[in-house]
């Protein structure tokens, strides 16, 4: 009573640590109560903490006892799977060396212990309070349409994607996605002609001309561009996506391309593996964490004839608001 | 909703900064009370101490004039026991002068001593003997002098000496 009276008068600290390709974008939010008093961004150059990414980190920490620093977990083996039962975990992933939370009763996510004490180890001068799943984020971020969908859901971060079919909220399959570990294969993909690269990209992968009945329902793919559901995102994710169109570098494009080729392959991976109970995905909503171009949307419309749905998603905010609602809970 | 990997560390509002600002305080009201508690016991002893003073005044007020009384009874039996004292002397000499008063040839054999008079029992060789040296003197001391004579078995005579000092009073109611 006397200590949670004694914590409404001190304010609430979230230091949320995103570490991406060749730098750490560190958020740090000052709560009173629900109000946001200050939010701060600051990128250090710099893959791990360095002195002045301490001490940015440390003038935080001082400022209340109730300081929390969340991370995002990056390790390339995690993911998630569709049961929560311990006994049938075993099938999808080596639960073994692995932590996991259940979601929901019907799917859980999980990660590799080495990597959790690793990030613990990492960060062992400042302290590691929460360390998230990107597929928690993106479960949260498009909660409403994981609910009543059977779509494909892409968070995209800088060099990692997390893939995940839902069915209404069942998870059918999930993987992370890691575009270094990938890039040695693409690169190769990427030297190859245009003319094969296109053929290669093309339906034989997706496997969709031996399936007459759903390929019937890609036969007016611009009554799909043309439907309400995309109309949902039309005036802002793809203004914004056109915006960026004029400064995609070679780079940019070879990423996308990238991406692409990894949904592609995961998708591909779903239909074929009978582990997996697959359906037809038609549509896809991708958390944009970094800023894609819109090559990965057309990529995908016109490759794959899926709708695709491109949300904005500002991963330390995404992940500041997951650390306060375990913070709320304890 | 319980999404992350590792629980949180242990938050508390009792941080070193806040430790040793308790630990002042604490110190601090620690001294504080036990001064307080010092004074406040300093403070009971003194009033038991004039308490109790106050109770030995009066019983030294209710005292005094039993004291008082005590002195001057104490006074009396001085001044008695002075008087007792001096009377004794007087006695003494008295009877030192008595003896003195009696011849080597006269043998006193009891004297009785009284407030006004003296009886004196003895045997003397003659009456001479006997009216010269010792009626004489007895007669210049003592008012009236009576003396009374019978023989003794050797030859000498046995006598009775009595002798008065009459008060001033008497004598001046004789007057």
């Amino acid at each position: 009573m006397i200590t949670n009276l004694l914590k409404s008068l001190y304010t609430k600290v979230f230091i949320n640590i995103i570490v991406e390709n060749l730098q750490t974008t560190v958020y740090v939010e000052v709560c009173s109560k629900k109000d946001v008093l200050q939010s701060i961004r600051r990128n250090f150059e710099t893959i791990t903490i360095n002195p002045k990414m301490y001490e940015f980190i440390q003038t935080y920490i001082k400022e209340s006892p109730f300081c929390y620093i969340s991370v995002l977990d990056k390790s390339p083996l995690q993911g998630a799977i569709p049961t929560c039962v311990t006994s049938e975990m075993s099938r999808y992933c080596d639960i073994k060396s692995s932590e996991y939370r259940c979601f929901s009763k019907d799917w859980a996510f999980y990660t590799s212990e080495y990597d959790l004490e690793a990030i613990k180890y990492e960060y062992r001068t400042i302290g590691v309070d929460f360390i998230f799943s990107p597929f928690a984020m993106m479960a949260n971020f498009f909660k409403d349409k994981i609910d009543a969908t059977l779509s494909m859901f892409v968070l995209v971060e800088d060099n990692y994607l997390s893939f995940a079919v839902f069915d209404n909220s069942k998870l059918l399959y999930a993987e992370y996605l890691d575009m270094k570990h990938h890039k040695d294969d693409e690169e190769l993909l990427m030297e190859s002609p245009e003319e094969d690269e296109i053929e290669g990209i093309n339906l034989e992968e997706v496997n969709l001309d031996s399936d007459s009945a759903v390929f019937d329902d890609f036969s007016d793919i611009e009554e799909l561009d043309e439907s309400d559901t995309i109309d949902e995102f039309a005036e802002t994710e793809v203004e914004q996506i056109v915006e960026k169109k004029v400064d995609v570098s070679h780079e940019g494009f070879s990423e996308d391309y990238q991406r692409f080729s990894l949904i592609q392959s995961a998708l591909n991976t779903f239909y074929k593996d009978s582990k997996y109970d697959s359906k037809f995905i038609e549509t896809i909503y991708i958390a944009d964490g970094i800023g894609v171009s819109s090559d990965l949307k057309s990529y995908l419309e016109e490759e794959m004839f899926l709708s695709v749905y491109v949300r904005k998603i500002d991963l330390s905010i995404s992940l500041c608001d997951m650390a306060k609602a375990e913070a709320d809970e304890i | 909703m319980k999404y992350s990997y590792i629980n949180p560390r242990k938050k508390t509002i009792f941080t070193r900064d806040i430790q040793l600002l308790f630990t002042f305080f604490i110190v601090t009201l620690l001294m504080l009370f036990s001064a307080y508690s010092f004074l406040v016991f300093r403070d009971n002893r003194f009033t038991q101490e004039m308490t109790d003073i106050k109770l030995q005044k009066d019983e030294y007020r209710t005292n005094i004039p039993k004291m008082e009384n005590q002195i001057a009874a104490i006074e009396k039996q001085v001044l008695l026991s002075e008087k007792i004292f001096t009377k004794n002397i007087v006695l003494r000499d008295s009877i030192n002068n008595l003896f003195d008063l009696v011849p080597n040839r006269i043998t006193l054999s009891e004297a009785k001593i009284m407030e006004n008079a003296l009886i004196l029992y003895g045997i003397t060789p003659n009456k001479d003997v006997y009216n010269f040296m010792l009626q004489a003197p007895l007669r210049s001391i003592f008012h009236r002098t009576y003396s009374s004579f019978y023989p003794a078995d050797n030859g000498w005579l046995r006598f009775v000496s009595t002798n008065y000092i009459d008060n001033e009073e008497e004598l001046s109611n004789e007057d």
